[in-house]
């Protein structure tokens, strides 16, 4: 059976998790790093619960897969910093969301 | 109001071999014809942490997936592989390469909608009575009566006070010139994340446009996000 948008969303909101535990070293921008999460998590969290049910496209899982073990690999605080932007944009991609 | 080159400094004189580095206009001009996705693809090919190509086609399956017709596939292939060459060029230069491609990709667009020789780059902006701005407009366009400024950033994280405290003043001193001058802060990444990151600015940004990755067109006069 084919995986659901929100259930590949929702592994991709668990990178968001990883990637700012990496970026809160850099100790200026915590409240940068814990506003991105909100409002990516919240904007994730929205898109997959308007197609909640819906099949992913083909390769979603596996490209939201290997998008958590880019985000995973990545230890420099500053590019996980910037990836906490990037990587919601790569899932949405994935989904065939349009930008938000 | 009136336009001027910036002085060379040693730091200028650095950057300026990267900005002429052939690998910067190609960048650009691959993402000038780009669309929305292929420009996702590069923020993270360029800033990401794997040089494998192929995990790359795997984390974009709408791009390389079996569904993409021939076209699309080789302008993302071909988006993927400058991307990359970035990446490979090491942790600081692949900084100052990012930079420099999001303002030859400005200088692209722009030309698109204006005559390219109105666009200038690394110009400052001088006003009567006012002291020169230590840092030069990425990108300006001087077209007498409808001038603009661009400053160029790779990330949300490059807006502050500096930045937007430069664009006001300059939009400022030209209306009290009787001038009308559009700033413009161009950055290379989602909408979202910029307004994440202003909300928490005090400077001011009345007047002030921003262009993200989901409307880098409209600079070309193109009001699609593709």
């Amino acid at each position: 059976m084919a995986p659901t948008v929100d259930a590949v969303l929702l592994r991709a909101i668990a990178s968001l998790s990883v990637l700012a535990s990496t970026a809160s070293t850099v100790e200026d921008e915590w409240q940068y790093v814990s506003d991105l999460v909100t409002v990516w998590s919240g904007t994730l969290r929205a898109v997959g619960a308007t197609r909640a049910g819906q099949s992913a496209p083909p390769g979603a899982e596996t490209a939201i897969d290997r998008l958590a073990a880019e985000a995973a690999s990545i230890s420099d605080p500053h590019r996980a910093m910037d990836w906490l932007s990037t990587l919601p944009l790569v899932a949405l991609v994935a989904v065939g969301d349009a930008p938000r | 109001m009136r336009f001027q080159n910036a002085a060379q400094d040693g730091r200028a004189i650095v950057y300026a071999g990267i900005q002429a580095d052939p690998l910067v206009a190609r960048a650009a001009s691959l993402l000038a014809d780009a669309g929305y996705p292929e420009r996702v693809l590069a923020r993270a090919a360029m800033n990401g942490q794997t040089l494998d190509p192929g995990a790359w086609r795997t984390m974009f399956p709408t791009l390389f997936g079996p569904d993409a017709d021939d076209g699309a596939r080789a302008r993302a292939e071909a988006v993927l592989a400058v991307s990359l060459e970035v990446a490979g060029r090491g942790e600081e230069a692949r900084s100052q390469f990012r930079g420099a491609i999001v303002e030859a990709l400005t200088e692209r667009l722009l030309g698109q909608r204006v005559p390219a020789t109105a666009v200038q780059r690394e110009r400052r902006i001088l006003f009567d009575g006012v002291p020169t701005e230590i840092h030069p407009y990425d990108v300006t366009v001087e077209v007498p009566g409808a001038a603009e400024a661009y400053d160029c950033k790779w990330g949300a994280r490059g807006i502050g006070a500096d930045v937007l405290n430069q664009l006001d003043d300059a939009r400022r001193h030209a209306a009290d010139e009787g001038e009308h001058l559009v700033a413009v802060i161009v950055i290379f990444d989602a909408a979202r994340t910029c307004q994440t990151r202003l909300a928490r600015q005090t400077a001011p940004r009345n007047g002030l446009r921003m262009v993200t990755l989901e409307t880098l067109d409209r600079m070309a006069g193109v009001s699609r996000v593709t």
